[in-house]
């Protein structure tokens, strides 16, 4: 996932900004790690640098 | 996860017609983004014109297969829900088919094809939610079949207050007819309130 699209990308469930906890990554790019919404705390993962933006029940 | 390529549309006649649609409609500076972008065909060709491209993409082998093969940023999810930016250019294949519920076949590839009992399911919903998401001067291509009702998804344009024009169509062997609609804010009835 690039960096850059963390501003365009929101909780598919309440729309709130995420918190980014990165575990691998470069300048650009984020590969493995995790976004958190700010708003309602669930926590979506990014995974060989694709982020699951799906509640978790439909992952 | 392993790919698994049975679970992919790969690139057929309504990709490629989306494809020459969307090449004529591009522009260098466009912020765009394609809903559904399965195998990245679509995005991968207007990534040759423009730099930013993202897709949104439900299933995770398409997914996968459109960033790892054909270099597309992409993130899973559901149609607009996991994105709250504004873009220039809007770009959907429509799962189109009209599908009874005893005719779903529970997989990934359903969510490519199946548009509901009328068809328009996914495409009513996607209309709804895309004015948001569009700049002011966004333009989205859509991509459906006559067998999803193009007069009734001009009535879903009208009440959104968008303008819908068939850019590109196609017809099939069997009859059927590809149809992309080129939808944009009806800037003229936004005046008028």
């Amino acid at each position: 996932m690039k960096r850059r699209i963390l501003d365009i990308i929101c909780c598919p469930v309440c729309k709130g900004k995420f918190m980014l906890t990165e575990m691998e990554g470069n300048d650009t790019e984020i590969m493995e790690g995790l976004l958190t919404c700010t708003a309602c705390k669930r926590v979506y993962p990014i995974s060989s640098g694709i982020a699951n933006l799906l509640p978790e029940d439909q992952r | 996860m392993d790919i698994d390529r049975t679970q992919i549309y790969f690139p057929s006649d309504d990709t490629y017609l989306l494809i020459k649609a969307a090449r004529s409609e591009v522009k260098p500076a466009d912020r765009v983004l394609e809903i559904g972008t399965g195998s990245g065909a679509v995005a991968k060709s207007v990534s040759e014109v423009t730099p930013d491209v993202l897709a949104v993409e439900i299933n995770p082998h398409a997914a996968k297969y459109a960033h790892e093969v054909n270099g597309i940023e992409v993130i899973r999810g559901d149609l607009f829900d996991p994105i709250c930016g504004e873009f220039d250019l809007v770009l959907f294949n429509a799962p189109y088919l009209p599908t009874d519920p005893e005719e779903r076949i529970d997989d990934w590839l359903e969510y490519a094809l199946d548009g509901g009992p009328t068809g328009r399911e996914v495409v009513e919903r996607f209309i709804h939610e895309a004015p948001p998401h569009l700049s002011t001067v966004g333009r989205i291509l859509l991509l459906i079949s006559s067998l999803t009702g193009i007069d009734d998804v001009l009535k879903i344009c009208q009440t959104e207050a968008l303008i819908a024009l068939v850019v590109a169509e196609e017809k099939q062997e069997d009859g059927e007819i590809l149809y992309v609609l080129r939808i944009s804010r009806d800037l003229c009835s936004l005046c008028k309130t």
